[in-house]
């Protein structure tokens, strides 16, 4: 009775708080995991599932919290007391050592080396069986370098099982392959869960979840929002719900007032008055070369029209980073073309596109954005001294000092002078000074990235205000932002992206219920 | 201005911390710390030719260390300048030897702009490799610099050999007198001229040209200059040939003044120590200034510490080292700002 009650979890944290910095990575999670199946835990990007599996691996020690292996609790934050328990972690981004040998890396992951000198023979006969027992067909002398992507992620989880893992966690595994691989690495999970392995998935994908988890976990901002549900008992668009949210925890908890300043009373959509308008940004069948950053565009055909703003739907990391990059020149644009101001600008540099109007507020405001360790001057004035276009021109720092105080003070920006570091702003005042730069007379498209992210109220109806004014002024404004209730109060028109496409195209009033489906690619 | 002068203060702090450190060596080396530093300020600071003697030894390096202030800010660790101050030094002496017995306000204008432009040749494939292909530029330089080295030998055994040398060193044939633009003190008009315009070049193109101010972000944050359309391979490109522009210049100016002639592995630390100083003074350009006097002073000092105080030289490599341990070790690289280009976008 004792060793049942002792086994009742393979896996269980309780209260588990984790935070980088001012970030609540997690809050408070306590979940467990029953031994033998298949759990998913999904939520969007940002919500901590990655967290939560390298606290579970013990890569992440939590500020508060407990974490038990089978029953027994162990040290948080020490690899080699979840390792000796038996729980191995398969990253998103493979870990293995590209140089080394399918049978290098088997060792590399043992504990338990041999006594003789290493030989290639003898590695290789040493694991054979290992593989052969997993169905892994990868040659024992290929470098994982050259090894196809599902193959290194099979070479991956035989790396995992050489200890005789009894909780194989894999982060968003599905994510690199293709659906051949993906059945191909569920029949292989299945495997396992019937050798008595309990497998926890790191997953967004909620039709993958569906197809092979018995469980599901759902976080959403860090926190615990469904616990090892059964998956029979859970339909998709609960599913979908519970993973998006319908608002954000902060907006239940505004004043009358305050929401009121957030949907900008009144302010509307400016749907139908600028139909008629000519588009400032047009992708025509656009398809990126893959790269590492994102998954590429697919063609992909998006207007955004002089005087409208355009909301970018999508859970993230289906492909509007990559959007975002096409847009601005960095990305490999394979096929279609991209017209900006009326030119086609499909070819043209980056600068090229700054110089037809093109602005941009991106993904990453702290390296994207600005360069925090130079003054917030320099930040300033960077796309007027590349505009001009001649490096060795004189310039008068006193004036650019003087112009770029005046327009930070035009965008309230609270900062004592412009020599100070950018780094030394709130996120918030940080967020001002891009707008400051980003939005000025000779913009014409005006890309946001979700340009609210981590600010607070006021800042982010400063944020939504700005949008508008530069609607009001004509720019055409593309919005990407993960926070719906952002993108219905403020977008003309909402298109939603799944995994590098164009997978819906909505106008208001929205939905809730049709572009939360349209998100999750749940068929119907 | 004052957040530059904070940073060197801060700098002089370790420089003083690195002092201690080497006092206590000293001592443990039997040695009387305290009169080694009094020798060394002496040998240094403190009689008119003293003076006269560090600043002649600050000159070059000030030149060297502007150049590699350029290089660095735009976040590439060009670690080339001795090399590039070799190679500028070899491309004045084969302007000085063709151009032999033409006036001399031809030959010396001509030596110098050879040397700026052998200098920055040599610093321009290492930059080439490390924008074209992503060649670590710190590898690179560095083995310019051994490359550099081994020419020297090359041209003052072969093509300039003096055929009168003898001894452990190979050199060149000695300059005409004519077109020498000081003696062997290395301090003369010509030579603060050459200097005091290079650094008020090198300072107008870091603090009032668009290129100061975004090579400057590019070094702290490619990533941001590259989303907002900037050449990061052609801001780079241009910091690498500035910095070895002016190693040559400092090539050329040792050449034609102090050393007269080409001497195999003449001055084998010189590019290292523009380059301390380059770290020292954070990479600002009056900082630079300063500090180089400070440098110049040892330098000084280590010639003067045998001779009248029966002490070793080598007490001087070890405060250098000392400094470059202190300099280099704090928050390095995140201290001084700088970060390592990595991708391009």
């Amino acid at each position: 009775m004792q060793r049942a009650e002792a086994a009742e979890y393979a896996l269980e944290c309780q209260g588990v708080t984790v935070s980088f910095g001012a970030v609540m990575a997690l809050r408070e999670v306590s979940v467990g995991f029953p031994p033998g199946r298949i759990h998913a835990v999904v939520g969007q990007n940002g919500a901590g599932k990655t967290t939560f599996a390298r606290v579970a691996a013990g890569l992440v020690r939590p500020a508060a919290g407990t974490l038990r292996i089978a029953g027994r609790e162990v040290t948080t934050g020490a690899v080699n007391a979840a390792r000796g328990a038996g729980v191995e972690l398969v990253h998103q981004s493979f870990a293995l050592p590209p140089s080394f040998t399918v049978a290098e890396a088997m060792e590399f992951g043992s504990t338990r080396h041999g006594r003789a000198p290493f030989t290639r023979a003898g590695l290789e006969a040493r694991w054979r069986g290992h593989l052969d027992s997993l169905g892994v067909t990868a040659r024992l002398r290929e470098r994982v370098r050259d090894l196809p992507v599902e193959s290194q992620q099979a070479v991956e989880i035989a790396r995992a099982l050489v200890t005789d893992a009894r909780v194989l966690i894999l982060d968003e595994p599905t994510a690199v392959l293709a659906p051949a691989g993906i059945a191909t690495l569920f029949r292989r999970l299945a495997g396992l869960r019937a050798s008595g392995v309990t497998v926890i998935l790191i997953l967004h994908k909620i039709r993958e979840v569906l197809e092979i988890a018995d469980t599901v976990t759902v976080l959403r901002g860090g926190r615990l929002i469904e616990g090892t549900v059964a998956a029979r008992d859970i339909d998709a668009q609960h599913l979908a719900a519970a993973i998006i949210g319908s608002a954000p925890p902060e907006a239940a908890t505004l004043s009358e007032d305050d929401r009121a300043a957030l949907v900008g009373a009144g302010a509307g959509h400016a749907a139908g008055a600028t139909i008629a308008a000519p588009a400032v940004l047009a992708l025509a069948d656009v398809s990126t070369r893959p790269d590492p950053e994102g998954p590429a565009l697919d063609n992909v055909s998006l207007a955004v029209r002089a005087g409208e703003i355009v909301g970018v739907a999508g859970v993230e990391g289906n492909g509007q980073r990559t959007l975002v990059r096409a847009c601005a020149g960095l990305a490999d644009v394979q096929q279609g073309t991209i017209t900006l101001a009326g030119r086609a600008a499909t070819q043209a540099a980056p600068l090229a596109r700054r110089a037809a109007g093109l602005r941009i507020i991106p993904f990453e405001r702290n390296s994207e954005g600005l360069s925090l360790s130079s003054t917030l001057w320099e930040n300033w004035a960077v796309r007027p001294l590349l505009l001009a276009g001649r490096l060795l021109a004189l310039i008068d720092p006193a004036r650019l000092r003087a112009q770029c105080d005046a327009s930070l003070r035009h965008w309230d920006v609270r900062f004592t002078t412009t020599e100070q570091t950018a780094g030394s702003l709130s996120g918030g005042n940080a967020q001002k000074v891009i707008l400051a730069r980003e939005i000025d007379a000779s913009a014409k498209v005006v890309i946001a990235a979700q340009p609210t992210r981590g600010l607070d109220v006021g800042a982010t109806a400063f944020v939504w205000r700005a949008l508008r004014e530069a609607r009001g002024r004509g720019c055409g404004v593309l919005l990407i932002s993960s926070d719906l209730d952002e993108l219905f109060d403020i977008s003309d028109r909402i298109v939603v992206m799944l995994s590098g496409r164009i997978a819906g195209e909505f106008a208001p009033p929205y939905s809730l219920d049709a572009i939360g489906r349209a998100m999750t690619g749940v068929a119907r | 201005m004052s957040g530059s002068l904070f940073a060197v203060a801060r700098a002089l702090a370790f420089v003083l911390l690195a002092l201690v450190l080497c006092g206590a060596i000293f001592e443990l080396a039997g040695y009387s710390s305290l009169s080694m530093f009094q020798n060394i300020a002496e040998g240094a600071f403190a009689s008119p030719e003293a003076l006269l003697n560090s600043l002649g030894w600050a000159l070059p390096l000030f030149v060297i260390a502007a150049g590699v202030v350029v290089s660095f800010r735009c976040g590439y660790f060009n670690v080339g300048a001795q090399g590039q101050f070799y190679i500028g030094a070899i491309g004045s002496a084969f302007a000085v030897e063709w151009l032999n017995g033409a006036p001399a306000f031809i030959v010396i204008p001509a030596a110098i702009l050879a040397g700026m432009a052998a200098g920055l040749l040599w610093a321009a494939w290492p930059g080439l490799l490390r924008i074209r292909s992503g060649t670590d530029e710190v590898i690179t330089t560095l083995m310019a610099n051994f490359i550099a080295g081994l020419v020297l030998i090359y041209v003052t055994s072969g093509p300039l050999k003096d055929p009168s040398g003898t001894g452990q060193v190979t050199a060149s044939r000695p300059i005409a007198a004519l077109y020498r633009i000081s003696d062997s003190g290395g301090v003369s008009p010509a030579i603060i001229g050459l200097v005091v315009v290079s650094g008020v070049l090198i300072w107008v193109l870091v603090n009032r040209t668009a290129f100061g101010v975004l090579s400057s972000l590019a070094g702290r944050n490619p990533v941001m200059v590259g989303w907002q359309g900037g050449r990061l391979a052609r801001l780079g490109l241009a910091g690498f040939l500035v910095s070895g522009a002016f190693a040559g210049l400092a090539g050329a100016i040792e050449l034609l003044g102090p050393q007269g002639r080409l001497v195999s592995g003449f001055l084998p630390a010189e590019g290292f120590t523009a380059i301390l100083i380059a770290l020292v003074a954070g990479l600002s350009v009056t900082g630079v200034a300063v500090v180089s006097l400070f440098f110049g002073g040892l330098a000084a000092a280590s010639l003067y510490l045998p001779v009248i105080a029966g002490l070793p030289a080598a007490a001087i490599d070890i405060i250098n080292a000392a400094i470059a341990l202190f300099i280099t070790a704090r928050a390095w690289p995140r201290g001084l700002g700088l970060r390592r280009v990595r991708r391009a976008p």
